[in-house]
């Protein structure tokens, strides 16, 4: 599956003020899209448009398969401050299972509790730390338990919400890694930051600021082509 | 106290209050874990009002109980959804406003409503018929949170992360408070109003300190409030007092020992 998606005049309007106005743009399937700005300028607000954690105002996203619509795939998500209560009673394991299969039926957890071990430590967490309580762990191991999430089962689209903020100079590697692998097995992330380079480059740039517009891409090291 | 052990009301109470136990235990762990103590109490005492208004109105209390408790739950849920009104603060208006209905209904009745019963119950009174609808009220809850327990639980530690995932967390906090308020009514006649509320706060809050992982915190929880209730029950024979308070009263001394054990644990 090579998911794009494309944002058809959206509009978002957050406590009666307009965040984001007339936003059109798309997001080419299987490339490293980037979104640039200042703070309060709506980029997590777009991310939160495209998870479906924000209706729209107006407009609407739409997701593309080879060009076809679809509904919404699966999408990885690492937030910019995630909502995981901090004494939450689930191990890495724990949480990353379920995420995989939060629906509801009497079915175990032991297929996605592999996974969940296998993306646990593609995110750099070792296996002691796995079954640990999340509350147990340091920031930057809980910050590799949430990107752990946000892989497993390769999801078709990953999105991250400033991903670099929360993670040590080692974490970010691996998160440099790990996203120039999804883009290698042709899957789509998109990403927020200020540092244009966290990630190594994008091959498309979109400037947001209450309104959105095209950037230049950039390669590695910030260098726009 | 051995001789009350072959009393058929003594042990119709001991099933009722293990049914109960069962019942408010596994409960209790989602009303700790999603922080839901006030809203608990709150949908117990909005039974007043509904137990007053339906006596008023010639309809079985039960019955009126759990109306006014499930509207309440729905209440909440909605008002929380909404930017204006915090969870706690819609419980708060909700459930003085369902007993102070009840207050006025009574008032304009006479009726020999058991006001103490109904606060604080009366396990000893239970019959074959209460242990039937305690019995298929616990196997039905139970049934649901097993079926819902994948979603809930995510939704219970990690609400966005939740909805990301495609679970409807919404619903998932409506089933929470509906499920407390069948609870409810169904153990009023076991512990009473005021008493329910406290056991599905006290076992997951005893438990919470003395497990870090979900099976040993819902574990700990159910068995809390099996020892909490049988023990409290025993304990009430002994010490010849009200069954309802002691069955609180060793819950609540369990807290207090669960919190002292945690802290040496720490030290």
């Amino acid at each position: 599956m090579n998911v794009g998606v494309r944002f058809e005049s959206v509009g978002v309007r957050l406590g009666g003020r307009p965040v984001v106005q007339d936003a059109s743009f798309e997001i080419r399937p299987g490339e490293r899209t980037a979104f640039l700005g200042p703070n309060g300028g709506g980029k997590t607000t777009l991310m939160r448009v495209l998870l479906g954690l924000l209706r729209p105002d107006a407009g609407r996203v739409v997701f593309l398969d080879d060009g076809r619509e679809i509904p919404r795939p699966r999408v990885g998500y690492l937030s910019q401050r995630s909502t995981l209560h901090a004494d939450a009673p689930l191990s890495g394991v724990d949480l990353v299972a379920l995420t995989l299969a939060p629906a509801a039926g009497f079915r175990g957890l032991g297929p996605a509790r592999a996974e969940a071990r296998v993306a646990l430590s593609r995110a750099g967490l070792s296996a002691d730390k796995q079954t640990l309580p999340v509350g147990r762990l340091s920031g930057g191991q809980r910050q590799r338990v949430l990107l752990a999430r946000a892989l497993a089962g390769s999801p078709p689209l990953l999105v991250l919400d400033e991903p670099d903020t929360a993670l040590d100079a080692e974490g970010l590697a691996t998160l440099r890694r790990l996203v120039a692998e999804e883009v290698a097995a042709g899957r789509t992330v998109v990403y927020v930051t200020h540092d244009s380079d966290a990630m190594g480059g994008a091959d498309a740039v979109f400037s947001v600021d209450g309104r959105v517009s095209a950037g230049t891409p950039l390669h590695s090291h910030g260098t726009a082509s | 106290m051995t001789e009350f052990l072959g009393y058929p009301f003594f042990q119709r109470a001991l099933l009722a209050g293990a049914l109960a136990a069962l019942l408010c235990g596994a409960l209790s762990f989602f009303v700790v874990l999603r922080r839901l103590a006030f809203v608990g109490s709150g949908v117990a005492h909005a039974a007043f009002g509904g137990v007053a208004l339906a006596t008023l109105a010639g309809l079985p209390p039960g019955l009126g109980g759990l109306v006014a408790s499930l509207a309440v739950a729905v209440a909440t849920a909605r008002a929380s959804e909404s930017a204006d009104v915090t969870e706690d603060t819609a419980v708060g208006v909700f459930t003085v406003a369902a007993m102070a209905a009840g207050v006025v209904a009574l008032g304009f009745v006479k009726t020999n409503v058991d006001l103490f019963g109904l606060m604080f119950g009366n396990i000893l009174t239970v019959d074959p018929s209460d242990l039937l609808i305690l019995a298929g009220a616990t196997a039905g809850v139970l049934v649901a949170l097993a079926f819902f327990f994948r979603p809930l639980l995510l939704a219970s530690v990690d609400e966005e992360g939740a909805r990301a995932a495609g679970v409807a967390t919404g619903g998932m906090r409506l089933l929470v408070l509906a499920l407390i308020a069948v609870a409810v009514v169904v153990a009023l006649k076991v512990v009473g109003i005021l008493l329910v509320s406290a056991l599905l706060v006290l076992p997951g809050a005893t438990a919470r300190p003395l497990a870090s992982r979900w099976p040993g915190f819902l574990t700990g929880s159910i068995v809390v409030a099996l020892i909490s209730v049988l023990g409290g029950l025993l304990l009430s024979v002994a010490l010849d007092v009200a069954p309802g308070a002691a069955i609180i009263l060793l819950g609540a001394a369990l807290f207090v020992g669960a919190l002292a054990a945690a802290r040496a644990r720490r030290a």
